[in-house]
């Protein structure tokens, strides 16, 4: 009895010297802050003008007016002062004010009798005269949210996303009749496809995250977004293998995580088409949409790829096939009716991670069937062969 | 104002960069090709906003700047008048250069340069023959000179290299000189760099009216065109006269039907190679540099290059409302136009 009151005595002792421990850099911090802020730590931080960022989100024209939607991203809340468009300065409202606080969005509105085709600059004046420019290079009216613009912008998901992916799936009762080293060499193809997925979504997130309000940090939502993604499938599906199940649902389910990898990538290629239809940057040429069904129609072949072996319903395919291609829709609905580069980072960020993952699921499964039978050049060369094919067919298109 | 937009470039991918994803660097090219409608969209025009004319939105305070260009229009500076022992006519005049915020557009504070907290300077009165004292105080934090346009020795130039050279902070001078040649002319800082030192404000009128006189003019005011870079990009941001852009649009001047109007008109514009002058529904003798009393041309539209200047002279016929602004419309647009009001 003595001796286990004894222990509890120990170990609350040591809990409390440990809480102290914990906090006591804490607190010295706040003192040090404290001190700072009171005195100014011995340095001269007094800016001469204040530090000033207007992140210019979008901008909407309708008929007679032009909206310009932005966001503070300043250390302290900034005022727009006055607005010059194409050399006039132009009356304006701003909504909610025009003092806008720090982070916060604000809306300028302008009547202003925009032409058609013609291009269109402006200049916001914040109060301490720090100039932000805003450029429209091709006018006209933005896409409201209206069923025809909606059925455009689905259309362009189906024609980039949904039709190729389903395209690729065709393949299936012909790429089964082949043998174990041709579908080895197949997910060999697929993980090559992925990886060139991959780093060109890693490298679009990237160049994107320029374009985030700075606070927010877009490199650095790149990094969690692609990392957190990448462990947690990893997690899950190391939690699956852990089941026990039969290497067939195992196989199920690694073309289920490549549809959906793919289904993140083809998400951020809708971003894509979806806010450059909002700009009127886009007239999809015939030449264009051609180019993606080409370069798509090998996701199609990449979800399948692991499942060759076995024998999975329609059902199964065609929702593998909507995983993999549908969310280009999704994506083109939200890049064309409330484009975000923030957002577009994040989806960018987590379709990287996941491609990632899906190249480390395969390269497990291609390790078992290597282990059986070491084919060194079925991999090199089917890697190989996957990326060529991406840049291939990217000739078109680029 | 330089902002170019290049068209080309974005649809060669710079804006596509920031919509960003996949693939979609090279659309742009396609759309120089086909239409640039896409998709089902209607192809009208953004017309509708017709009504809308350039202007600032709000006033500024008047009061905390010091002065309101409405009275700056008659406001001239004769000096303490005294006549010297050889019969001459003495005319004294303070300056003092001061440094100053001044709101030259609603809600955007200008860390000015003045000569006594006002833009432009004060408007300097004689007669031809005068002798002038300028006593000028340097108060602000740089050094500064007054360099008068008209006829006199070299050390009263107000430039570094002659005379007292830069008056340094807290420093003071006197320029003195005899009012020569009659006309309208101009005063300036000549301190180096010298576009920064006028474009900050340092400028101002300065009249010698002849022996005898012009003849009687009903109204006589003073503009002085000059533009304002808040960004400091060496290109103007704003454009007025007397200062204050779209003043005398929201503030038209009241004259009346067949009054004499002479306006004194300086044009001190940094950055621009040339300000000019457009009365609406009118025309006008144009007297260039104010040397003769003989009008060079009738016309509704002059040119002046910096440092140029004249005296217009005109009268209305019909009452209403009347622009006057620069013919280079994106100055207009930027500010510089304004209204005569023509009452009955």
């Amino acid at each position: 009895m003595s001796d286990q009151a004894l222990t509890n005595k120990k170990t609350r002792a040591i809990n409390l010297t440990t809480a102290v421990l914990l906090v006591l850099p804490l607190v010295a911090l706040g003192f040090v802050i404290a001190l700072f802020i009171r005195t100014g730590g011995g340095l001269h931080l007094e800016a001469p003008v204040p530090v000033e960022a207007l992140t210019i989100e979008r901008t909407i024209l309708k008929p007679g007016s032009i909206d310009i939607v932005v966001r503070n991203a300043s250390p302290q809340a900034l005022t727009i002062a006055q607005v010059v468009i194409n050399n006039a300065v132009w009356p304006f409202t701003a909504d909610p004010a025009t003092t806008i606080p720090r982070l916060s969005k604000g809306v300028v509105h302008l009547e202003y009798p925009w032409v058609h085709g013609e291009a269109y600059a402006a200049t916001l004046f914040t109060s301490n005269a720090i100039p932000f420019n805003v450029e429209i290079p091709v006018a006209f009216t933005t896409p409201q949210p209206t069923t025809s613009t909606f059925l455009s912008l689905t259309l362009i998901g189906v024609y980039v996303g949904v039709i190729p992916v389903y395209l690729g799936l065709v393949w299936f009762p012909v790429l089964r009749k082949l043998g174990r080293r041709w579908m080895t060499f197949l997910m060999a193809v697929t993980a090559g496809l992925l990886v060139f997925l991959g780093l060109d979504t890693l490298a679009e997130a990237l160049e994107l995250a320029n374009a985030v309000p700075s606070p927010l940090q877009g490199i650095g939502l790149v990094g969690i977004g692609a990392v957190a993604t990448f462990f947690l499938l990893d997690a899950i599906s190391r939690r699956q293998a852990a089941q026990e199940r039969s290497e067939a649902e195992q196989r199920l389910s690694l073309a289920y995580m490549i549809a959906t990898g793919i289904g993140l990538h083809n998400l951020g290629e809708g971003l894509a088409i979806g806010a450059a239809y909002n700009v009127g940057e886009i007239a999809l040429g015939t030449f264009l949409v051609v180019g993606f069904i080409i370069q798509n129609i090998t996701e199609g072949l990449a979800i399948i790829a692991p499942l060759l072996r076995d024998r999975p319903s329609i059902r199964q395919l065609a929702l593998l096939g909507l995983v993999g291609g549908a969310p280009a829709i999704v994506g083109a609905w939200i890049g064309g009716f409330a484009p975000s580069p923030t957002l577009a980072v994040l989806f960018l960020a987590i379709g990287t991670g996941a491609v990632f993952e899906v190249v480390y699921e395969i390269a497990k499964l291609i390790q078992k069937d290597t282990n059986r039978q070491p084919m060194p050049m079925t991999v090199f060369s089917g890697v190989l062969a996957g990326m060529l094919m991406l840049w291939v067919t990217g000739l078109l298109i680029k | 104002m330089n902002k170019t937009i290049s068209r080309r470039q974005f649809l060669k991918g710079g804006a596509l960069g920031l919509l960003g994803a996949a693939g979609f660097a090279a659309l742009g090219q396609n759309v120089l090709k086909t239409s640039a409608a896409p998709f089902g969209l209607d192809n009208h025009d953004g017309h509708g906003g017709h009504g809308a004319m350039p202007t600032t939105v709000g006033e500024v305070d008047h009061e905390r700047n010091g002065f309101n260009p409405s009275d700056l229009l008659t406001d001239f500076d004769y000096g303490e008048v005294s006549t010297l022992e050889n019969g001459q006519t003495l005319r004294e005049y303070r300056i003092t250069s001061v440094n100053k915020s001044i709101e030259v557009v609603p809600g955007i504070e200008y860390p000015a340069w003045t000569y006594n907290g006002r833009i432009p300077g004060p408007t300097i009165r004689c007669t031809e023959g005068d002798r002038i004292r300028i006593h000028f105080t340097n108060g602000s934090s740089h050094p500064h000179t007054m360099h008068f346009h008209g006829v006199h020795p070299a050390e009263m130039d107000g430039v570094p290299s002659t005379g007292p050279g830069v008056i340094q902070p807290g420093g003071h001078f006197t320029y003195e000189f005899d009012a020569e040649p009659f006309g309208l002319h101009l005063y300036h800082c000549h301190a180096f760099p010298l576009a920064r030192h006028i474009a900050k404000g340092l400028y101002g009128a300065f009249i010698i009216d002849p022996k005898n006189g012009r003849p009687p003019a009903d109204r006589e005011f003073v503009m002085v065109m000059s533009g304002f870079d808040v960004d400091f990009d060496d290109a103007n941001d704003f454009y007025a006269v007397n200062a204050i852009p779209f003043h005398y649009d929201k503030h038209p001047i009241q004259i009346h039907v067949g009054e004499k109007v002479r306006l004194y008109l300086v044009n001190i514009l940094e950055f621009d190679l040339i300000n000019s002058f457009h009365l609406h529904a009118n025309f006008f003798n144009y007297y260039p540099t104010g040397t003769s009393l003989q009008p060079s041309e009738f016309t509704d539209n002059i040119m002046q290059t910096q440092a140029q200047r004249g005296i217009l002279e005109f009268s209305y016929r019909y009452p209403g409302l009347y622009m006057f602004h620069a013919h280079n419309t994106e100055f207009a647009e930027l500010g510089w136009t304004g209204n005569f009001e023509v009452l009955p």
